[in-house]
């Protein structure tokens, strides 16, 4: 798949602070994760792609143009929604959708059926013509993902797009976030320090951490990767994690029959259960252990991107 | 993305060419001043000086209309260069109210509303966003100013008759540059305060000061010092003073003949005026704010 955002050196400094400092990676997934606890650099990356922040050195890439030599072209693909509140409290919802929409080049009709389309799609049709300013948080929330819409972007940016909903209108704005990220047509980069949101959506993350990448992984190699993986509970050892090492397995035992096991690709499940026989123990309880992206997060946070560690580091498996 | 499939889809259809969008600023932000029955009400009294030329510049040329209300004009030519420096005098000064009430409301809120970003985020640059509010004043200051001196102007050539108009061509000419120069000045230093302080009131206070306490610091300066050069403080006077070279009056017209500065520093004070606000719109209109340690 051809990457969608493109770093290289990137630095960026904001008065004496270097925010992001030597950024290197090439992001592809259709759904991006962007990860890091506050003040690592999320908004300040989100910022320089939408050309708000001159990079120091380096450069951005979006679909593979530079993003300050072509950020009216780049502008026109790009929906931005931003994390604070921001829109026009005494304008009606459709009507400051459409503004933003005319505002993308779309002609006056066209940006008004986009507009009541963008409302409808993301659940607020029946509120479109109330004022803004009335909206309930999670309106507002889903008012600035339609505006982000409207005009039919191919990169769709959401800075923390569940900030402040309740479950039930955080559930809603993830499956709208699916729901675009399966047609394809758009490309979706999320920024948030909720892991569980970039779990659910997202199939490649990056993780920043003092404006430095920790992580750059895809979530579905990392997910077919953890399928070798497995956490057995055994009545009793009995040679078994011996005759395992000898097939050929990484092994490690934690003590009261719990082992985890890294299975190499030409060994089968079955012939665990088959040494397991022979042994005469008992496989009480086997699990594919998933790797869950709050570990990879704290291995990026443990790991980290220390001085001279600015490029990219690929998450695999590490073994045990 | 059909209502019925709720489900998304691109938009594949025609574009608005880029040079144009920061006319969609400007529509709407008309829009938003005329939706106000108040304000509506005051553009309209803005006109009120050019219906009463109108009707003036018909009487002084309609021997019937005089005899009928027991007027007697002179032989002097009374609609000259004078008179539309007079008209421009007063419509200006309707159009620092109208500024005053229009200009600080179409940032600050932007501000209010962090919406800057969203502007910035679309293929639009700042000088676009700048040029598409400054649109909005420039639309209404030219309704009150240079395009009703100008019909005033055609009118009066029409019923004079006689070549007056080619005679006075160079009057139409000191109205466009008089008026732009106003409309600009008007502009940039009412956005350029507003998006320094980013609060309407406060907005529209710093405007009146500037314009009028200002002045009188101008001329606390010039009694104290006992100079002239305070009136470079008067902003107002300055344009006056530009003004009065435009139309060919004497300064004697504005009472400035005592003590009067330079021309050229008169230009100065007023491309510094607009060079300043040039800066604060520039430092201070943004997507985003640095805060600097």
């Amino acid at each position: 798949m051809e990457p969608v955002i493109e770093l290289e050196n990137l630095q960026v400094r904001l008065g004496p602070r270097i925010i992001l400092d030597r950024l290197n990676g090439a992001l592809s997934g259709r759904c991006i994760g962007l990860l890091g606890p506050n003040g690592s650099g999320k908004s300040t990356l989100i910022n320089t792609l939408l050309g708000f922040y001159r990079p120091l050195a380096g450069r951005a890439k979006i679909f593979g143009k530079e993003v300050q030599e072509n950020l009216r072209d780049l502008r026109a693909q790009i929906g931005y929604m931003p994390e604070s509140d921001a829109f026009i409290a005494d304008m009606s919802g459709v009507r400051f959708v459409r503004y933003m929409a005319e505002l993308s080049g779309l002609p006056k009709d066209e940006a008004m059926e986009r507009a009541h389309e963008a409302f409808f799609y993301v659940g607020l049709g029946e509120a479109r013509y109330r004022k803004l300013g009335t909206y309930s948080l999670g309106m507002k929330q889903l008012a600035k993902l339609a505006q982000a819409l409207a005009h039919g972007p191919r990169l769709l940016l959401l800075d923390e797009p569940t900030n402040g909903l309740d479950p039930e209108a955080r559930q809603r704005m993830l499956q709208l976030v699916r729901d675009i990220r399966d047609t394809g047509e758009v490309r979706v980069l999320i920024s948030s320090h909720l892991l569980h949101d970039i779990e659910e959506c997202c199939d490649e993350v990056i993780i920043l951490k003092d404006g430095k990448i920790a992580a750059l992984c895809n979530l579905e190699e990392e997910r077919k990767a953890n399928l070798k993986f497995l956490e057995l509970e055994v009545s009793n050892e009995n040679g078994f994690l011996e005759s395992v090492r000898g097939l050929g397995c990484e092994c490690a035992s934690f003590g009261a029959g719990r082992l985890k096991v890294v299975l190499p690709d030409d060994i089968e499940v079955r012939q665990l259960y088959r040494l397991a026989g022979e042994h005469s123990v008992q496989i009480r309880r086997m699990n594919y252990r998933r790797d869950s992206l709050e570990d990879i997060f704290l291995k990026a946070m443990m790991n980290g991107a220390g001085p001279g560690k600015a490029d990219a580091k690929v998450l695999s498996h590490g073994g045990l | 993305m059909a209502v019925y499939k709720r489900t998304y889809k691109a938009y594949s259809g025609p574009l608005t060419p880029g040079w144009s969008r920061f006319t969609v600023l400007t529509r709407y932000g008309l829009a938003r001043l005329f939706d106000s029955r108040l304000f509506t009400s005051y553009t309209v009294f803005c006109f009120l000086p050019f219906l009463l030329g109108l009707v003036f510049i018909y009487f002084v040329h309609s021997t019937a209309a005089q005899m009928i209300l027991g007027l007697k004009f002179g032989r002097e030519p009374i609609i000259d260069n004078r008179w539309f420096f007079e008209f421009l005098r007063v419509e200006s000064w309707l159009g620092v109210i109208l500024t005053a009430w229009a200009a600080p409301g179409m940032i600050s809120k932007d501000f209010a509303n962090q919406s800057i970003q969203l502007y910035l985020s679309r293929p639009l640059s700042r000088a676009e966003y700048l040029l598409g509010k400054i649109s909005v004043l420039a639309t209404l200051l030219s309704f009150t100013t240079w395009i009703p001196a100008l019909i005033l102007f055609v009118v009066q050539a029409e019923m004079q008759g006689h070549g007056w108009g080619w005679e006075n061509l160079w009057i139409a000419g000191a109205i466009i540059l008089a008026s732009f120069l106003w409309i600009g000045l008007m502009s940039l230093l009412s956005m350029g305060l507003t998006v320094w302080v980013k609060w309407r009131i406060a907005a529209t206070a710093l405007f009146f000061g500037v314009l009028f306490f200002m002045a009188a610091f101008g001329f606390a300066v010039n009694v104290i010092l006992r100079t002239r050069w305070g009136w470079l403080l008067n902003v107002p006077q300055m344009v006056f003073l530009v003004w009065c070279n435009l139309f060919r009056v004497p300064l004697a017209w504005i009472q400035l003949h005592r003590d009067a500065v330079p021309l050229w520093s008169a230009w100065a004070s007023l491309l510094a005026v607009c060079a300043f606000s040039l800066w604060l719109l520039n430092r201070r209109l943004k997507a985003r704010e640095v805060e600097r340690a």
